[in-house]
């Protein structure tokens, strides 16, 4: 960075704004500050009296108010939570069941949206990879294991187990990771729907 | 409650819907703006800027011309490049592509119709 060769005042400016962008995509963010940062360097001279360079960042404008005219508005986001955002949720919650392939739909569908940010896409992909049906099948198999049993999901994601033997209790740890496994992409899709509304 | 509001209300409420069409006509004209900046040749971010700051009553902000400048990056309509500059950060250049081009003189046979005839009902309205 290169902020110490800039006025205090313009230094001061820039952090103000870096701050405010937090929201935006990184690569914007980036090239918005660079732009910012070579205004101040030419307009401000690091040895110039206060008073002059507040005059240059009044006319600048506060640094909120570039962040809004950065952030992508309505007439940029076409789709917003349009049909093929609401496909992508619910493909990335239960497209895993349809052998896997449906989760991937819905991926290709999350990142060729305009109506999230990169941050997003990564949250939907990242929490949690296949969606629901990957706690459903681990939650299968770690049951399923030990003892023969037979288990049926619920369209709920309740699983109804009849065991041919004894009865075994699942650990403790064994639920609340199972629990996560389900919670996760059900939260995972509130928070995609209400970022793209 | 609007129903109940007050003649001055409603006079303040109709003169901030002007604003915001005034603002509104400013911003869609800024982007050609850019552009007819750009016709003779390359500048960079910096002297665009000042360029379109030092016009009467075209910028209130100089600093949202940035997120501008970068929306007609993404629509294709300029290109840039970063260059060393002899003192301080890079600077970015931006030129027109074919694309800027065209926009640019569709706008201006628009413009020019449109300006044409709003002079000419004002000047009635005006003068009479």
């Amino acid at each position: 960075m290169t902020t110490d060769t800039l006025h205090p005042l313009a230094a001061e400016y820039l952090e103000r704004l870096r701050r405010a962008g937090r929201g935006l995509p990184p690569g914007r963010r980036r090239e918005l500050l660079a732009e910012i940062e070579g205004h101040l360097s030419e307009a401000i001279d690091p040895s110039a009296s206060d008073a002059q360079a507040l005059t240059v960042l009044d006319k600048l404008g506060e640094p909120e108010a570039i962040i809004a005219a950065e952030t992508p508005h309505q007439d940029e986001l076409p789709d917003r939570r349009g049909t093929r955002e609401w496909v992508a949720i619910i493909l990335l919650l239960l497209g895993g069941f349809i052998f896997g392939v449906g989760w991937f739909a819905g991926l290709i569908l999350l990142w060729s949206s305009r109506a999230w940010t990169t941050r997003d896409k990564w949250i939907g992909t990242l929490v949690i990879p296949g969606g629901l049906a990957t706690g459903v099948l681990i939650g299968l198999i770690a049951i399923g294991a030990p003892t023969k049993r037979f288990c049926r999901v619920i369209a709920s994601g309740v699983q109804h187990c009849t065991t041919a033997g004894g009865q075994s209790t699942p650990s403790i740890l064994g639920v609340a990771v199972f629990a996560f496994l389900v919670l996760a992409p059900i939260a995972t899709s509130v928070y995609l729907a209400r970022r793209a509304g | 409650m609007t129903l109940l509001a007050q003649p001055a209300t409603l006079c303040s409420m109709a003169a901030a819907v002007r604003e915001t069409a005034i603002s509104q006509l400013r911003r869609g004209v800024l982007e050609f703006c850019v552009l007819a900046l750009l016709r003779d040749g390359e500048r960079y971010s910096y002297e665009l800027v000042r360029a379109l700051g030092d016009a009467d009553g075209l910028v209130t902000t100089e600093g949202t011309l940035y997120p501008l400048l970068g929306r007609l990056r993404r629509e294709g309509v300029v290109d840039t490049t970063w260059r060393e500059s002899p003192s301080g950060p890079p600077r970015r250049y931006y030129r027109l592509t074919p694309d800027g081009q065209a926009a640019l003189g569709g706008f201006v046979i628009e413009w020019t119709r449109f300006r044409d005839s709003v002079d000419a009902l004002l000047g009635n309205g005006v003068l009479r």
